[in-house]
């Protein structure tokens, strides 16, 4: 790979042109090219129904994403993370929200704020973006003193995480829940924390999971939907429906696919949430093989530049990062596995690709603590690197 | 992150696998299970009697079908709001749509099925109104329903489909079927999740062809009088059963064929009525109606003419048979149409024994006993004639005045019709065309005709048959006023299979009219009277009153009673060396 921020000169500098001048910019290459194609698929699969309707949405949003991303990146680090505890509690004021009258229930789960311009936000997913700042600022701590997290900071880590978490489970969103957790674990990882602690979460997990399946947590709606991917054929007409349809819209794609705007299962609106959760069987079909590949290794490129970030970075950027990549990594995984049959549908929307502005926004802004706060090199903060 | 990376090959390697290799089995796999067919019901064809009226025919309906778990969304304007009414409201809004009761169509409502019928049979007019409530989860599958608009009238002819699926019952319905019920058709179609029809999806399939209509040779006027009038006289008679046989005599065409009991083809559910036509499948001994086979078949062989004397006594012993007339008598002195016209058991055993066993058989055979009419109405029997070579002693006599033989109103009918149709016999038939499907009728082929024996002796016999209906013959009460008739009673034992052995007896009167150029063969038989049983009596009455209608329906002019009586008996015992004499020449030996 070809590291564009080879010549980084060892100053700091804080202006945003510079700082992205130094950035990866694969990393950014690569989150607009998915932004773009999700920008294509998104028309294709509700064409027939809207024209470009969602076309132009899907771009608005990633305009407004873009912008979103540009302010963030003029925050220096010092004003991020004066920022950052202000994010973090107002996004626990908003995933309370929505449990409140204010929210409203979308698909089985209060998710979403309804706005009165006739927009909405979906406070998961502003969460995740909170708590990549978050969880690393409890953590930095130790790693900066080159030792593992002590248990006052784990169980700090854990409260903050765990808030979200619990608010999230209530709507219920269990895909989101994942995503946090996961990101939890992840970060609490790569700050050095002893194994028992990470055994420990994952034992939390573990049994978060077993009590969504057998206490009224998750509705019956929801626990079928878990399970259905166990055996699609099990109600054809029922949850198994979209499974066995998206399964054959990918299958249906071959080589080359059938090409934009003329896959035959996509365009005939058979399957619902085409454009959000399942945007991955609108390549699949419409640009075969070859597109649905292209998919998934931009995707690749996108968590390994994240991750080579977080490796370059100094001890809050390579938390930052870390949390981001495994956010991400996270839902591609989800997603993309639920797209083949290999996961269980939980309606985690793949990054950019997938039409929702929320998402659209959170993961740009994502990219842009990636790259604002990776672009501090270990260099920087070590005069004797470089 | 190098796990998601991993991950994501993995992903990549699954993408080969159902883009590849299983492409083909996970696309049938999904198409199969968002497919969904629909039969089209085929339009099954009307029947129709001979002037066109309806006797059976059927109309678009709609079944009304729910899907249990949409209904409570359904939302209803009421005035300038959305107001969600759920199931209560759609209950309150269908109920007197489709005829039941609010409670027990909220019960139809509730619950999670996904498909359940709420009405079976809804004209299409009350369908467009359901559906234009918009109530969610209602919907409609197209159906047909089969009316029979002449109820009990025409039933056990015309028979009955079920109810459920309008397939074939019995009756002509079910002979005919495979004209009436036409091809069903098929539609297919994708659906989406939520159950409704995908606009853009290739709706393959095949369209309903309809049956084709049916135009009998049943005259629905006459078949409804003989009904009637055949119900009226087996109430009156506390019997058990009869049937009436009206047949055209030149071509064999079946004008009505009334059977009683009978059955409501509308109400097939509650029926307890018998829905066979007995006129196919009830067989019996017919007794006195066949001795004009006998006489028949003497005059074709030429051993005996309509006035070959004959001395007749009260008995025969034949065997270990005393074999008696049906009142006892002195000896008479009688001609062969005497002896036909007094129904003289004696005298029609005298006649048979101047004829084989085996000739005997043939000409019944030829009159069409023994076998089926060809018609192929479900559950006809061929009635039973053993072979001649199977007769034991005494049975060679019974047959001659139609004991130790058995068979159907059609059959007897048809003998009947052939001596009437100058010894030709016609097949008898029912359908007189068919629709070809464009405006036009296709006839039915005629009936087979067969000379079975000459016209003169045809001609003979229904001179014969004259006698019978005269003050003097034994069914007076068959006289027309205006019409020559010719016609025989019958008093037969009648065989009880549930008794095991002759119980009770089979009253019955066939002729035909008018008798110099005969139109109509008119056969009534009455099972197991109890309240009189002669056939003179029971049977000739409704003789009279059917044939007397279906001569007026049919538009015969009445005609003057002209012609000689025939001579029936002789002033004195005859020479024992009178050429032809027919007189007991003694006991043929032990059996």
């Amino acid at each position: 790979m070809v590291l564009v921020a080879q010549a980084t000169p060892p100053r700091r500098d804080r202006g945003m042109a510079r700082r992205l001048l130094r950035s990866d910019l694969i990393l950014l290459v690569t989150a607009l090219t998915l932004s773009l194609l999700g920008a294509v698929l998104v028309r294709s699969a509700t064409a027939p129904g809207s024209g470009s309707t969602y076309l132009v949405k899907h771009l608005v949003n990633l305009a407004i994403a873009l912008v979103m991303a540009g302010l963030l990146l003029r925050l220096d680090r010092l004003a991020l993370r004066a920022v950052a505890p202000a994010a973090y509690l107002l996004s626990l004021a908003a995933l309370a929200a929505v449990l409140s009258p204010l929210g409203s229930t979308v698909n089985g789960s209060r998710s979403w704020i309804v706005l009165p311009v006739g927009f909405s936000v979906q406070p998961a997913e502003l969460a995740k973006v909170a708590l990549c700042v978050a969880l690393p600022m409890v953590l930095v701590g130790a790693a900066e003193r080159r030792r593992a997290p002590r248990a006052r900071e784990v169980l700090l880590a854990g409260v903050v995480v765990g808030l979200p978490v619990l608010l999230v489970l209530a709507q219920p969103d269990l895909g989101s829940a994942l995503v946090l957790v996961a990101l939890g674990v992840g970060v609490l990882a790569a700050s050095g924390a002893r194994w028992p602690w990470l055994v420990g979460v994952g034992l939390g997990a573990v049994s978060a999971v077993v009590a969504a399946f057998t206490t009224p947590v998750l509705s019956q709606y929801q626990r079928d939907r878990l399970t259905v991917f166990l055996d699609p054929a099990a109600d054809p007409l029922g949850i198994g429906y979209q499974t066995q349809q998206v399964l054959a819209a990918i299958s249906s794609g071959g080589l080359l696919g059938a090409g934009l705007g003329q896959g035959e299962i996509t365009q005939s609106g058979r399957i619902p949430y085409q454009e959000t959760d399942f945007v991955f069987s609108v390549a699949a079909e419409e640009l075969g093989f070859v597109g649905a590949l292209m998919v998934i290794v931009l995707y690749g490129l996108l968590i390994a530049r994240l991750g080579l970030a977080a490796a370059r970075s100094d001890h809050f950027g390579r938390l930052v990062c870390v949390g981001v990549a495994t956010w991400f990594s996270v839902q591609v995984v989800e997603n993309v596995g639920m797209n083949l049959g290999l996961m269980p549908v939980t309606g985690l929307p793949l990054p950019f690709l997938s039409y929702g502005g929320s998402s659209m926004f959170a993961c740009w802004l994502g990219i842009a603590l990636a790259v604002g706060v990776g672009s501090y090199h270990r260099s920087d903060t070590n005069p004797r690197g470089g | 992150m190098v796990a998601a990376l991993i991950v994501l090959s993995l992903f990549a390697a699954q993408l080969v696998r159902i883009q590849g290799i299983d492409s083909a089995e996970v696309a049938r796999d999904a198409l199969r299970q968002r497919t969904l067919s629909e039969a089209i019901p085929a339009q099954r064809g009307t029947i129709y009697d001979a002037h066109g009226t309806v006797l059976a025919a059927s109309a678009e309906r709609r079944r009304v079908v729910v899907d249990q778990s949409a209904v409570p969304e359904y939302t209803r304007t009421e005035g300038e709001k959305q107001v969600k009414v759920g199931v209560a409201g759609a209950a309150e809004e269908l109920a007197g749509l489709i005829g039941k009761e609010e409670g027990e169509v909220r019960t139809a409502l509730t619950g999670d099925r996904r498909y359940t019928i709420l009405a079976p049979n809804i004209s299409p007019l009350t369908w467009r109104k359901i559906s234009a409530l918009g109530i969610p989860g209602v919907y409609s599958e197209r159906a047909t329903q089969r009316t029979y608009p002449q109820s009990t009238t025409v039933a056990s002819l015309v028979g009955f489909v079920q109810p459920h699926d309008q397939s074939a019952g019995g009756g002509l319905e079910l002979m005919l079927d495979d004209t009436l019920k036409g091809q069903q058709g098929e539609a297919t179609y994708e659906i989406a999740q939520d159950g409704s029809r995908l606009p853009s999806a290739d709706s393959a399939g095949s369209s309903a062809r309809p049956g084709k209509d049916v135009r009998l040779t049943i005259d629905n006027d006459v078949q409804w009088y003989a009904q009637n009038a055949l119900a009226a006289k087996v109430e009156e008679t506390d019997a058990l059963s009869g049937t009436v046989v009206v047949m055209r005599v030149d071509t064999g065409e079946l004008v009505a064929l009334a059977s009683y009991p009978t059955f409501d083809p509308n109400n097939i559910g509650d029926a307890d009525g018998v829905f066979a036509n007995l006129a196919f499948s009830d067989v019996f001994e017919p007794g006195s109606t066949s001795k004009i086979m006998t006489v028949a078949a003497g005059l074709e062989e030429g051993t005996i003419t309509p006035d070959s004397p004959m001395i007749i006594p009260d008995h025969l012993q034949r065997y270990d048979a005393t074999l008696r007339d049906s009142h006892p008598h002195p000896v008479e002195y009688r001609t062969v149409g005497g002896a036909l016209a007094e129904s003289s058991n004696v005298g029609m055993m005298l006649i048979g024994e101047t004829l084989e066993p085996r000739t005997m058989e043939s000409y019944f055979r030829g009159f069409g006993l023994g076998s089926k009419t060809g018609l192929g109405f479900p559950g006809e029997s061929a009635g039973l004639l053993p072979a001649a070579d199977k007769w034991d002693g005494v049975q060679r006599y019974t047959v001659t005045y139609g004991q130790g033989l058995s068979t159907t109103a059609v059959q007897v009918a048809g003998v009947f019709q052939t001596i009437a149709n100058d010894g030709v016999r016609v097949t008898p038939s029912l359908v007189a065309a068919t629709s070809d499907g464009e405006g036009g009728w296709t006839p039915a082929p005629a009936g087979k005709r067969t000379q079975v024996v000459s016209k003169d002796t045809a001609r003979s016999v229904n001179r014969m048959l004259e006698g019978v209906v005269t003050e003097q013959g034994t069914a007076p009460k068959a006289q027309i006023e205006g019409y020559r008739v010719a016609g025989k009673t019958g008093t037969a034992d009648r065989y009880d299979e549930e008794a095991g052995g002759y119980s009770g007896k089979t009253a019955s009167f066939i002729g035909f009219a008018p008798a110099q150029d005969p139109e109509l063969v008119v056969a009534v038989i009455v099972q197991r009277p109890i309240k009189g049983y002669f056939g003179g009596q029971v049977a000739a009455p409704v003789f009279k009153d059917v044939m007397t209608h279906a001569l007026q329906a049919e538009k015969v002019p009445p005609s003057p009673i002209e012609g000689d009586p025939i001579k029936t008996s002789l002033d004195e015992k005859p020479a024992e060396d009178t050429p032809g004499l027919l007189r007991d020449r003694g006991n043929p030996g032990a059996r």
